[in-house]
C-alpha cells in the first residue's frame, strides 16, 4: 500500500480506520452469470453488520467469500490485513443448516473446533462445558442431533463456533430454519452472548427485523450482479433486548430497510424469486 | 432423557412404550408360527416324495443329531470356518480402504471404477477353474474365492457410501480448516460406517455361497465335501442335515450383520 495519508475508501467509512475485514472489488461470476459485483466493505473489530437482499442477491456466496470457501472471481478479502485463500484461522461460521455431525455427541460437535485448532485434549474438557453452558444446553452433552429440536441444534452450532473464541463470526441466515418463536429466542441470546464477547460479525439474514435487530450496520444487496445499494446505520443502543423492538426508532430504520429492498429503481424484476 | 426441553422439539411419545412391545410378541408369534408351519410341511412332503429325494423333517434332525455325534459335522464345520473367516476377513481389510480411496481419489475412481463394476456383475464361479489352474488345491485358493465371492459388496457399498456425504459436511469441516486426514477422520469415515456394515452383511451372505462353491469346486473339504460325499451315498437325510445346518449359520451370521448394522447407525436415529 502506498503511504498517502488517507485511502480513499478510507474517507467515506469510519469503521475501516479499525477494520478487521476488508473488501475490496469482490465479484463472484459462475460462468456467464454474475452474482455480485464490485462490492467494498469494511467491518469493524466489535462491529456487526447485517447482509439484507432479495433471494438469488448473492449474500450466502459472499459470507463464504470472506471465509475463503469460495474463491472469489475479482477483488480480494483481508482479514486483519492478511489476504483471505482458505477458512483463516479465528473465523468461525454458523451456517442455516447447523452443520452439525450427526455421528458425533453435542459434546463432540461443540469440541470439533478447538480439536482442528490443535487444543489439547485437557484444555478441551475444561472449555467445552463452559461453551454448552452458556447457550443452555447443558444436560444434553451426550445427546445425538437427531434427538434434538432444531432451535437446540442451532445452540450447539452457536457453541462450536463460540468455542474457538473467533475474532470473527460468520452467520449465514443462522436462524432461517427455524420456527418463528424459536427465532425469536435464539436472537435475543445471541445478542446477550455477544453483549459479553463482542467480536466482529457478518450477518446475512432474510428478516429486515433480524437485519435491524442484530446490526450496527444493515447492508442491502440489490441489482443484478447485485452490489452494495445502501448501507444504514443503526443508532439503536445498545445492549438490545426484547424492549428494542418497541422503540420508535426500531420501526423506523425497519420501515426504511424495508423500502430499500422492496423498491425497484434499477430493476424491473426484483421480485423475490 | 430426564432433563426438560426448554426449546419447542418433537415431542417425544412415552405412551408407545406399550404397543412396542405387544407388537414384539406378536411378531415372535408369528415367526414361531411360521418356522412350525415350514417343519410340518417339510415333514408332510417328506412322507409323501419318495425318500431319495426328500426325507421328513424329523428323520433331517435325527440325522443331523448322528453327525453331530460322529463328529463329521463339527470337522466339516470346522474347516469350512476357517474358510470362510480367512476369506471374510480379508474382504473386509481390503474392501474398506478399497472403497474409500475409490470414493476420495478421483483417480482411482476414474481408472477403476468399471473395472469393478465389471468384476462384481461377473458369476464368481466362472473364475473357479481359472483359480484352480493358477493356485491349485489347497487352503489358499479355497480362501481367494471366499474373498471374490465377497470383497466387491464390501468396496461398493463403502465407495458409495463414502461418495454420497452431503457437500455441508464436508464444507463445516473446511470452515474449520480440516486437511484432508482430519476429513477421513472425522467425516469420511464416520460417515461411511453404517455403509460398510450394509457392505459386510452382503458379504457375509455372499462369502457363505463362495465357500461352498469353493468346497465343490476345488479341493473338496467341509460341508461341500459333506454335502457331496452324503449324496453319493444316496444319504439324502445328511445332504439335507448340512444343507440345514449352512441355512441357519446363513440366518446367525446375517443377524448378526444387521446387529452390527444397527449399533454403528445409531447416530442416524430410529428411521
Amino acid at each position: 500500500m502506498r503511504s498517502t495519508p488517507r485511502d480513499i475508501n478510507a474517507v467515506h467509512d469510519p469503521a475501516a480506520a479499525t477494520s478487521r475485514i476488508q473488501i475490496r472489488g469482490l465479484g463472484k461470476y459462475f460462468d456467464e452469470l454474475c452474482v455480485f459485483d464490485d462490492i467494498d466493505l469494511d467491518v469493524g473489530s466489535a462491529e456487526v453488520v447485517t447482509l439484507v437482499g432479495p433471494s438469488g442477491c448473492g449474500k450466502t456466496t459472499l459470507l463464504r467469500c470472506i471465509d475463503g470457501l469460495v474463491a472469489p472471481s475479482t477483488g480480494e478479502v483481508r482479514i486483519d490485513g492478511a489476504p483471505v485463500v482458505e477458512p483463516p484461522e479465528g473465523v468461525a461460521v454458523v451456517f442455516q443448516h447447523f452443520g452439525l455431525f450427526p455421528w458425533k455427541t453435542v459434546f463432540r460437535n461443540v469440541a470439533y473446533g478447538l480439536r482442528m485448532a490443535g487444543v489439547s485434549r485437557r484444555a478441551i474438557a475444561e472449555r467445552v462445558p463452559a461453551f454448552i453452558e452458556l447457550v443452555g444446553l447443558r444436560g444434553f452433552e451426550n445427546s445425538y442431533p437427531y434427538q434434538l429440536s432444531g432451535g437446540m441444534q442451532q445452540r450447539a452450532g452457536l457453541a462450536r463456533a463460540l468455542a474457538v473464541e473467533p475474532k470473527v463470526l460468520l452467520m449465514d441466515e443462522p436462524f432461517g430454519a427455524l420456527d418463528a418463536q424459536t427465532r425469536e429466542v435464539l436472537q435475543f441470546e445471541l445478542l446477550r452472548i455477544w453483549d459479553t464477547r463482542p467480536t466482529s460479525m457478518v450477518f446475512v439474514t432474510h428478516s429486515i427485523d433480524e437485519a435491524v435487530l442484530m446490526g450496527d450496520r444493515v447492508v442491502v444487496l440489490k441489482g443484478r450482479p447485485s452490489t452494495v445499494h445502501q448501507v444504514i446505520d443503526v443508532d439503536l443502543a445498545r445492549p438490545r433486548t426484547r424492549a428494542t423492538t418497541t422503540d420508535p426508532r426500531f420501526h423506523e430504520l425497519r420501515e426504511q430497510v424495508w423500502n430499500l429492498v422492496m423498491s425497484t429503481p434499477d430493476d424491473h424484476n426484483s421480485v423475490e424469486r | 432423557m430426564t432433563t426438560t426441553t426448554p426449546t419447542l422439539g418433537p415431542a417425544p411419545a412415552p405412551a408407545a412404550a406399550r404397543p412396542v412391545r405387544r407388537r414384539r410378541s406378536s411378531a415372535l408369534l408369528t415367526y414361531g408360527a411360521s418356522l412350525l408351519a415350514g417343519a410340518a410341511i417339510w415333514e408332510l412332503a417328506g412322507h409323501l416324495i419318495d425318500p431319495v429325494f426328500l426325507v421328513p423333517f424329523t428323520d433331517t434332525v435325527r440325522r443331523l443329531g448322528e453327525l453331530v455325534a460322529s463328529g463329521e459335522l463339527p470337522t466339516a464345520l470346522l474347516a469350512s470356518a476357517q474358510v470362510f473367516g480367512a476369506g471374510l476377513i480379508i474382504a473386509v481389510l481390503v474392501g474398506l480402504p478399497a472403497g474409500l480411496l475409490l470414493a476420495r481419489v478421483r483417480f482411482l475412481r476414474v481408472g477403476l471404477e468399471d473395472w469393478i463394476t465389471g468384476l462384481y456383475a461377473m458369476p464368481m464361479v466362472a473364475l473357479i477353474p481359472f483359480i484352480l489352474a493358477i493356485f491349485g488345491f489347497g487352503f489358499t485358493p479355497k480362501v481367494i474365492v471366499v474373498f471374490l465371492f465377497a470383497v466387491f459388496p464390501v468396496i461398493i457399498t463403502v465407495y458409495e457410501g463414502a461418495s454420497s456425504i452431503p457437500a455441508r459436511h464436508i464444507e463445516v469441516a473446511r470452515s474449520f480448516r480440516a486437511r484432508e486426514r482430519h476429513l477421513w477422520r472425522d467425516v469420511v469415515i464416520p460417515y461411511t460406517i453404517p455403509f460398510a456394515m450394509t457392505g459386510i452383511r452382503l458379504a457375509i451372505a455372499r462369502a457363505l455361497v463362495g465357500m461352498i462353491a469353493a468346497e465343490f469346486f476345488l479341493a473338496v473339504s467341509g460341508l461341500g465335501e459333506l454335502i457331496l460325499i452324503t449324496s453319493r451315498r444316496f444319504d439324502t437325510a445328511a445332504v439335507f442335515a448340512t444343507i440345514l445346518v449352512v441355512c441357519i449359520l446363513g440366518v446367525l451370521l446375517l443377524a448378526l450383520g444387521h446387529a452390527l448394522e444397527r449399533r454403528f447407525a445409531a447416530w442416524r436415529g430410529p428411521s
